[in-house]
């Protein structure tokens, strides 16, 4: 070999020699790749401004689809005798099997509403569990923490009620032996409920101002806090809670139609709205459908047409009185907005608490803007009155039933006569009744029926059975996945 | 690193201080042919023996070498047997070199490198171009279905889709279940951008020794794809067919009349009383037949040109090619061109450089992808257009709104695809000795995909419509590099011969995307489509201005680094002996996980070598061979552990009527993830009888997948937005048989035919799971209300369909309450089996396994024969084993169209179905997993038939042309199963949701005409 060669081949080498050293693939760095394009978790729950964002992202989540669209009207709304599945006669069928108590465990919107409960409790189980190690305003961190047990509580009496007794999580699950936890008693759900309704109630303010509209407030712990304790028959409980929200200055709105539309949202009655808006240009943010679900079918509002008002509900009324129109939609009528109802179309009524009306603007779904009324004060009145008959004080409970009534009334001394019997029994059916014209299609009902103990009676010959029906089926699919840990309640 | 480096120049440098000197030697020349044709070999590798002296024959077959006069010359050249030749002083030695016809002397393509067939000690399996190009596919990988015994290769038949491969079972199925391409040593997840006229071979690497020199990436197996080299004289080659496609097996759907039958039936269930729906259904009679509206024979084209050469110290081969297809979905067309340069050359006597590129452009007119489910769901009764002109619209019928008009759909869908896509590498080798080798590989992958679309304003239907415009624009770009840099030792030393590799990689994978969207963009020519064009803002409905204008963009970057080695050693021919090791590291994984380290080992025993064989006259060829090798995958996505914020607009809150961005963490991420790890041994035998006219191979094989990264399903109650967590969840393993067999024959000058069959027994086995003897299930879906229809549990193969039993069905109510499942069924619903004879139906105790869907027999049977001018081929295939779960069957919002099958055979009334449902099939009980919906999917098919003619010598020199043939094809022209959809080739899914059919592509037929010429 010739000298040329050896001194070719000699750099060659060394270039590819230096070419390996000087790599970056030589360097430990290369394999060091932080994630692209991503906000990591220790990055969050660090400042003041991280915990303004995770509790809005609670309120957010309150209006999405398993929280107000199907999910609810299954588990809450057509079991009643009050609503029906409604829209066309093929579409979405499985609706029926809530109406005539055939469900099974596997049905998919057992599992939506579970899911939807869980997944809130989980954005309130982080701020709960999280926020107290930031450094921040000191009464600013409390109140935050009051609003999210206050959801919570929200979320789990929605799910004791449907299921009752259900998976209890007050913490983030520490590590994978937590994630797979069995049901909690009733009682213990229900105690649960009661000290966040309690801890929130002592921190939440009254009042907020105008910017903070929509936030927990006082009046509203302490509402829920009594309706759970309705649920449990702790009638001194309930009195007294709703004798505090009785002197907090709310009103009812003078119009009872008038309190359901949008320019009326967050009014002197209102306790507790999901609050809900047309946000253009905030992509997926206008995702409510609890109005669009429930719109008068094939009209140019576009609505589905579910959870129809059923001819039973439209024949509770008294007579004249003016919440049956109010609640009703009927095939062929125009309704106060002035949008003509088509007088042939697949259902004969419609919801008209959740009714936007056709010309209302949308980004993304109609009726996206329409606030869901989860509390308001004419109930607070109505289990004032029910918890003062059940304690004997007759005298109180007839007054706060007549607020109600006057109320519906409108100064039409013809319809709706002050009720004025002093029997206990009577008057509980009069309560009782009240709440089923005055909270009918506002997902009250159906459970409502079951607390009274009424339900073999009222739904059974729809196919309701005891000691079967007061819970819905767990969902198969989380026993599947507890291996187990998780049973059945009886009879399903 | 450093020190390896360090060490491996020393070595080089020491090798190269050896000096070496001949003496009395001579120079012998002389030419090499095809000892058959008598053409001029090019190329040919001629050696002196026992020396390291060694040349190549020029363009004209020449060679020119100096030797010992007293030497012997070994001649070796690809696809022939080598020959060894005496010197006895002649300076003259010409030599006809015959054909290789024992698969032995075959030379295969393995990890880094070559192996003559006889040196592999693992399962690999090679597949020529021709073979390849042959069959009119998009992508070649399709082409390979049928032809390699143990791999199952899955079409979806969506057009530019690639095919599903899985190599002896499901490997790992979760991120990405493709195996590895190599082409030309640059990695890659799919190939469908290159021209399968350009390929050389694909190697299939079978078992996990022959894998593990790709350790990171080899656990779903390795396909080696080499790419055509110019050879020989200069030539030019043409091929080109046209044909059309055309859907088989479409299924027949129910008309009008008996569409509104079955939704009268169907409303009838829910309200028994209620008027019946449509009075008349016969007044629809055949109503729309939306297959026919949307469906097509569409037209196919193919031109390729390939300009190739070689001489001594060079070879090159560039081609060109256009592709054209029409998708059978009207309105859908795809248009690709590409091109294949290559060229090497011998720079100096040790330094060799070389490149091979691969260049593509395609695009495409899209359709909306969900358009066959569209047009099969269907209502016939609704027309295309009334008779106004304007569009048939459901809406206007009382069926809901759950169908639309498929024509509207198509209509006023625009969209267009682009794709860019440069890929290659350039590489030195430079020859230190006769046996020492660097070679050093810098390649890559440039590709950009552009996506166009504008839905434009328009009313077809109530609910067909679009009130502002919108323009969409996305980019999405991949740029990875790949270098890699490997020492080759080969030597023989009297009985022994030794190949050694030392190597690292280094590899860079990033991946970007862009999309940006304009509202209220106007639009009167394809000028007009530009965001700039649209407003900054427009009025949103309420009256306020929102911005027009969005825009989100993301990206990742994977790494990888490695080392490898790898020594093959063979003694006397007889014994060998291959051992090799990897070590990868990867930015996936975090800490001590980072590395994995793969090693493998293989032993073969050549008996028909052993003196003692030599009289026999059975076997030309007696192997035993066995292997062990470990693999891995890192395939995961990235940041599987990385817990990430959710920020979005569903988290806007309002509050005081204003929003408030929201943030929060739903989701829970597992702590560590691991490499998946594969773990096989292979046990083979290869023979050969009857002066290797017969050819025999038979493999058996375990493949345990080690800490499988499966989706486990957290439970709803940790109020998780996802619903897996990710993570290493269970061990399987894959065992199972393989059989290929040829028979090659020559009969006469006129007469030959090769028949060569494969065969493959797998079954599919769990052996532990991270959940202990409780089941992981799977398989939820929205045809079974979101129930889950799979169960993996120890003992058992993966994601086995797990449901209730269909005794048969409810005839009446007295029938219904004298049953376990009492109130909630109906008559016409599923009566399921009791299964513990409780006297009640529950999940508890009432499910079983009802199909398993991992396939258990694939089949592929290749024969061609050649007759004078002629030659055909003849190709089938077939899976046989499996089960389908055919959820499109129970796939239903509201009032859908049904099959006529279903119409057929319907329970409708006391008497008239024991077996299929009554309308209300969606929904209720009926639609619970079940065993209805468990079908066969073993098929078989001729995959593909192919008829050519060359035309005599005398005819083609008067075109001045070396070779002309022209052939007719038909691919999938013929296929027989029994399955009840579309197709019983479902491919995709993850670990317990393969094999569910939730609506998947029709067959498609393709007959083409094409013509194949040389000058």
């Amino acid at each position: 070999m010739s000298n040329q060669k050896y001194i070719a081949k000699a750099l060659s080498i060394s270039a590819f020699a230096m070419l390996i050293l000087s790599t970056p693939a030589c360097k430990k760095s290369f394999l060091d790749v932080p994630p692209q394009a991503l906000e990591k978790s220790e990055e969050f729950f660090v400042t003041q401004e991280d915990a303004t964002r995770a509790v809005s992202s609670i309120y957010a989540n309150l209006r999405e689809w398993k929280q107000t669209a199907f999910a609810p009207i299954a588990i809450e709304s057509v079991g009643s005798d009050d609503a029906e599945k409604g829209s066309s006669a093929t579409d979405a069928t499985f609706f029926n099997a809530y109406d005539n108590f055939t469900v099974s465990s596997s049905e998919g919107q057992l599992n939506d509403f579970w899911l939807g409960q869980y997944q809130s409790i989980n954005l309130c189980n982080q701020v709960i569990d999280k926020i107290p190690a930031i450094e921040m305003d000191a009464s600013l961190k409390s109140r935050y923490i009051a609003e999210a047990k206050f959801v919570r509580a929200y979320n789990y009496f929605r799910l004791v009620r449907a299921y009752g007794d259900v998976v209890l999580r007050l913490h983030l699950p520490k590590d994978a032996s937590e994630y797979n936890l069995p049901r909690s008693p009733k009682a213990e759900v229900y105690a649960a409920i009661e000290q966040d309704l309690t801890d929130a109630a002592a921190v939440l303010p009254p009042t907020y101002p105008a910017s903070d509209i929509g936030r927990a407030t006082k009046g509203a712990a302490l509402a829920l806090h009594a309706k759970v304790a309705m649920y449990q028959k702790k009638w001194a409980d309930v009195l007294n809670y709703t004798n505090q929200v009785m002197g907090m200055g709310y009103t009812l709105f003078p119009s009872f139609e008038g309190q359901f539309r949008i320019p009326n949202e967050n009014n002197s009655e209102s306790i507790f709205e999901i609050q809900a808006e047309t946000l253009s240009g905030i992509p997926g943010a206008s995702n409510s459908q609890y109005s669009q679900v429930q719109g008068v079918r094939a009209q140019s509002g576009g609505g589905w047409g579910f959870n129809v008002p059923t001819e039973e509900l439209a024949d509770a009324f008294e007579p004249g009185d003016p919440r049956r129109d109010a609640t009703i939609i009927f095939r062929g009528e125009t309704t106060p907005q002035g949008d003509p109802v088509a007088a042939t179309g697949d259902n004969p009524r419609y919801n008209q608490k959740s009714y936007v009306p056709f010309s209302t603007p949308f980004v993304q779904n109609e009726g996206e803007a329409q606030n869901v009324r989860v509390i308001r004060y004419a109930e607070v009145l109505l289990m004032n009155a029910e918890a003062a008959n059940e304690l004997g004080n007759t005298a109180q409970a007839l007054s706060s039933l007549e607020l109600v009534r006057a109320r519906a009334r409108g100064g039409n001394s013809a319809i709706l006569p002050e009720v004025t019997t002093t029997d206990q029994g009577q008057l509980r059916l009069a309560i009782w009744h009240e709440r089923h014209v005055e909270l009918a299609m506002e997902f009250d009902r159906y459970f409502d029926v079951i607390r009274q103990g009424r339900a073999a009676e009222i739904f059974g010959p729809k196919g309701w059975k005891p000691n079967k029906n007061e819970v819905w089926p767990i969902p198969q699919n989380e026993i599947d996945l507890s291996a187990g840990v998780l049973t059945q309640n009886p009879g399903y | 690193m450093k020190r390896i480096i360090t060490i491996s120049l020393y070595g080089v440098l020491c090798l190269l201080l050896i000096n070496r000197a001949y003496a009395q030697n001579v120079t012998v020349s002389g030419t090499v042919t095809d000892a058959t044709t008598g053409e001029t070999l090019i190329g040919v590798s001629v050696a002196v023996k026992s020396t390291q002296t060694g040349a190549q024959t020029g363009p004209d077959g020449t060679f020119s070498i100096s030797a010992p006069a007293n030497g012997e010359l070994t001649f070796s050249y690809i696809g022939y047997t080598t020959q060894t030749v005496a010197i006895n002083g002649r300076t003259t030695i010409d030599v006809k070199l015959a054909a290789a016809a024992n698969e032995l002397q075959q030379v295969v393509v393995v990890g880094y490198g070559t192996q003559r067939k006889l040196d592999v000690t693992g399962s690999v399996a090679q597949v020529s171009g021709d073979d390849i190009a042959k069959q009119p596919s998009t992508n070649a990988v399709s082409s390979l279905q049928g032809r390699v015994a143990g791999v199952q290769i899955t079409n979806s038949g969506a057009p530019g889709a690639s095919p599903q491969v899985r190599i002896r079972g499901v490997g790992t199925v979760y991120g990405d279940p493709n195996p590895l391409y190599v082409v030309d040593g640059v990695w890659f997840n799919d190939i469908s951008f290159l021209n399968p006229n350009d390929i050389e071979s694909i190697s299939v690497l079978k078992d996990a020794s022959s894998q593990a020199i790709y350790g990171v990436r080899a656990a779903n197996g390795v396909l080696l794809v080499t790419t055509r080299k110019g050879k020989g004289k200069p030539s030019i080659n043409y091929s080109g067919y046209a044909g059309w496609q055309t859907v088989t097996h479409q299924p027949k759907l129910a008309s009008g009349t008996e569409y509104a039958t079955l939704i009268n039936e169907l409303n009838r269930v829910s309200a028994p009383t209620a008027p019946l729906t449509f009075a008349d259904p016969a007044s629809f009679g055949r109503g729309t037949e939306w297959m026919n509206v949307v469906l097509r024979s569409a037209f196919t084209t193919k031109h390729d040109v390939t300009v190739s050469g070689s001489s001594d110290k060079s070879s090159y081969s560039f081609s060109g090619g256009y592709f054209k297809q029409e998708g059978v979905v009207r309105g859908n067309d795809y248009d690709r061109i590409t091109a294949h340069l290559q060229q090497d050359v011998q720079a100096t006597n040790f330094l060799k450089l070389g490149y091979n590129v691969v260049l593509q452009g395609s695009k495409s007119k899209d359709v909306p992808g969900d358009m066959i489910y569209k047009a099969f769901t269907a209502a016939p009764i609704v027309p295309v257009y009334y008779d106004d002109g304007s569009y048939g619209d459901p809406n206007d019928f009382p069926i809901g709104s759950s169908t639309n008009n498929p024509q509207a759909a198509l209509d006023f869908f625009n969209q267009r695809s682009r794709n860019y896509r440069a890929t290659g590498n350039i590489y030195a080798e430079a020859k230190f000795t006769d046996y020492l080798k660097f070679r050093t590989s810098f390649g890559g992958e440039f590709g950009q995909n552009e996506v166009l679309g504008y839905n434009p304003v328009y009313k077809a239907t109530a609910t067909q419509f679009n009130e502002v415009s919108d323009l969409s624009v996305s980019r999405s770009d991949v740029r990875n590099i790949i270098w890699e840099n490997t020492l080759t030792f080969e030597k023989s030393f009297g009985d022994h011969r030794i190949t050694a590799l030392a190597g690292h990689s280094a590899q860079r994978y990033k991946s970007y995307f862009i999309n940006a969207t304009a509202m209220g963009v106007p639009y009167t020519t394809d000028a007009d489509l530009y965001l700039t064009l649209g407003p900054a803002t427009i009025k949103g409905p309420d009256g306020k201005d929102m911005p027009a204008k969005t825009v989100a963009d993301g990206g990742d970057i994977t790494t990888f680094q490695s080392f490898f080695g790898r020594i093959n050693y063979a003694f006397k021919d007889k014994y060998l002996l291959n051992v090799s090791l990897r070590r990868d590291g990867s930015s996936k994984f975090i800490g001590d996980q980072r590395y994995g380290v793969f090693p493998s080992i293989g032993a073969g025993w050549v008996i028909s070598n052993e003196d003692f064989m030599k009289d026999q006259k059975i076997f030309d060829n007696l192997k035993l061979r066995g292997s062990w090798g470990k693999i891995g995958n890192a395939s995961v996505p990235n940041n599987l552990a990385t817990q990430t914020v959710k920020q979005d607009g569903s988290f806007v809150a309002i509050i005081g009527g204003v929003p408030l961005t929201g943030a929060n963490l739903t989701t829970i991420v597992p702590p560590y993830v691991y490499w998946e790890r594969g773990v096989g041994t292979d046990i083979g035998v290869e023979m050969a009888f009857l002066n290797n006219r017969l050819t025999f191979e038979a493999d058996f094989y375990n493949k345990e997948t080690e800490q499988a990264i499966f989706n486990l399903p957290i439970l709803a109650s940790l109020g998780t937005s996802n619903s897996f967590l990710i993570g290493n969840q269970a061990t399987y393993r894959n065992r199972g048989f393989e059989f290929a067999a040829t028979w090659r024959d020559t009969k006469s000058k006129d007469f030959s035919y090769s028949i060569s069959g494969n065969f493959s027994i797998n079954n599919n086995k769990v052996s532990s799971t991270v959940t202990g003897a409780n089941p992981i299930y799977g398989g939820g879906a929205a045809s079974t209300g979101g129930g889950l229809a799979t169960r993996t549990i120890v003992g058992q193969p993966i994601g086995q369909f797990y449901g209730y039993v269909v005794e048969g069905i409810f005839q009446n109510a007295a029938e219904i309450s004298s049953s376990p499942q009492s109130s909630d069924a109906k008559p016409g619903d599923f009566r399921y089996a009791d299964l513990n004879n409780d006297g009640k139906i529950d999940p508890k105790d009432d499910r079983t396994v009802i199909g398993n869907p991992n396939p258990k027999y694939l089949f592929g049977l290749n024969t061609t024969f050649n007759y004078k001018q002629f030659d055909l081929t003849v190709d089938i295939q077939g899976v046989a084993g499996v089960d389908v779960y055919n959820a499109v069957k129970g796939l239903r919002f509201g009032a859908e169209n049904f099959t006529k099958d279903f119409f057929d055979n319907r329970w409708h009334g006391e008497g008239t179905s024991n077996s299929y449902p009554s309308a209300a099939i969606g929904g209720g009980r009926n639609y619970l997993p079940n065993s209805y919906f468990v079908e066969s999917g073993s098929y078989i098919r001729v995959r593909n038939l192919q008829l050519g003619y060359n035309l005599p010598e005398r005819l083609t020199s008067k075109i001045f042309a070396k070779r002309l043939r022209v052939f007719a094809n038909a691919q999938n022209a013929f296929n027989f199963f029994g399955y009840k959809g579309f197709n019983p080739e479902v491919s995709g899914g993850t670990p317990g949701n393969f094999g569910i059919d939730n609506g998947v592509y029709p067959i498609y037929a393709t007959y083409n005409f094409g013509v194949n010429v040389t000058f």
